[in-house]
């Protein structure tokens, strides 16, 4: 998130590479190129992988989002569930506090697909997969706002793919 | 094919200008595949692909899960591309998703192998009849050999530093998985390390 900052700041001492380090390095760079060199045709795989894809990703529309209720023995943990549409799925997702304060996120993609899906918050992006009935779950996501990812997918596996679905922000 | 687009940095590493010229152009190439260009997208690609090959072999990937892991990473970047505004950030976004992606494929154990870094045993061996021989100056050898010398973690950090355009390097390195305090002296006690060793094996050889 800072990264942009850093690239400005003033360089520390320790930071700073002599000449000789910079001539070591471009050394190495040469030897891997050489010796290790990346397969010709990797762009044309990735470029070929991405144009199946799409650059466009799909914006999900919040549907349904139910009123918090008391669940669990105790009734002191609350859940609700929220479901988004978009063009090529629908994302269902049930968000229940854990007691540490983080919630859990459990859900399920219609139609059932094994995807990888992303937790974006503000802190970090965790990634889980669904599985081929289209179920995934976060065990602890912080509490705070968050957005859900479909990645894209091509299709490799099994005839499951389609592009980018990215939900609004959600406030967990 | 055309000419390999590899990451080639100017010879004179003083030679701010045209790094900054590459700069402009992939942050132009990035706005463009944000507004939905594939072809600037492709270009990107063809730019960054062997800075990520890299980056995955110095996890310890073989050959063919490397290819995966920087396909992925270039996949996921599909989703995070609205978020990226500047070329560093670029470069550090898909350094670091390609090498946590690389781990992650690690740790799921898939298609283990036996010697994970196989690049080291692949040093150039000009007595054996290889069929493509790869011919290096007394420099370069004595250089691989002090790279072979070095930590395991020290061969992937400057691997991986290697390939990073230089003025990105600090907004990346803070990325790269080590805790930003340390990894400007992780870096530094690796260079004094290799530049230690490779003074080692120059003096051995002409002894």
């Amino acid at each position: 998130m800072t990264s942009d900052d850093d690239a400005a700041g003033q360089p520390r001492e320790s930071d700073l590479d002599t000449a000789a380090d910079f001539e070591i390095l471009d050394g190495i760079r040469g030897l891997f190129e050489l010796i290790d060199p990346m397969p010709a045709d990797l762009p044309e795989r990735v470029r070929f992988a991405l144009a199946m894809r799409g650059l466009e990703s799909e914006l999900a529309r919040l549907v349904s989002e139910d009123s918090p209720e008391l669940a669990g023995a105790r009734g002191t943990e609350r859940s609700r569930t929220v479901t988004f549409d978009s063009a090529s799925l629908s994302i269902m997702i049930r968000i229940e506090e854990n007691k540490d304060g983080s919630v859990r996120v459990d859900g399920w993609l219609v139609p059932a697909q094994p995807r990888e899906i992303e937790m974006q918050t503000a802190a970090e992006t965790l990634s889980v997969s669904s599985d081929a009935d289209g179920r995934f779950a976060f065990a602890q996501v912080p509490s705070g706002t968050a957005r859900l990812v479909v990645v894209g997918s091509a299709g490799r596996d099994q005839g499951a793919g389609g592009p980018a679905v990215v939900t609004p922000a959600l406030v967990l | 094919m055309d000419e390999p687009m590899a990451v080639t940095a100017p010879a004179d590493p003083a030679d701010r200008s045209v790094r900054s010229d590459r700069n402009a152009r992939i942050a132009d190439l990035l706005d463009a595949a944000k507004g939905g260009s594939e072809d600037a997208l492709g270009q990107i690609t063809a730019e960054l692909s062997p800075m990520l090959w890299h980056v995955a072999r110095a996890a310890g990937l073989g050959a063919d899960d490397a290819e995966d892991v920087v396909q992925t990473a270039w996949e996921r970047l599909l989703s995070h591309l609205a978020d990226i505004r500047v070329p560093q950030a670029l470069i550090g976004w898909l350094v670091v998703t390609t090498r946590h992606e690389a781990w992650r494929l690690r740790s799921a154990g898939r298609r283990q192998r036996p010697a994970d870094q196989d690049w080291l045993t692949a040093i150039p061996d000009q007595s054996a009849g290889a069929e493509e021989q790869i011919v290096l100056d007394e420099q370069q050898r004595a250089l691989w050999r002090a790279v072979g010398r070095l930590s395991a973690q020290c061969q992937e950090l400057l691997r991986i530093v290697a390939f990073i355009p230089r003025p990105d390097y600090q907004s990346v390195s803070a990325a790269l998985g080590m805790p930003v305090g340390s990894i400007g002296p992780t870096r530094s006690r690796c260079l004094q390390k290799i530049r230690v060793l490779l003074a080692d094996e120059l003096d051995g050889r002409s002894a």
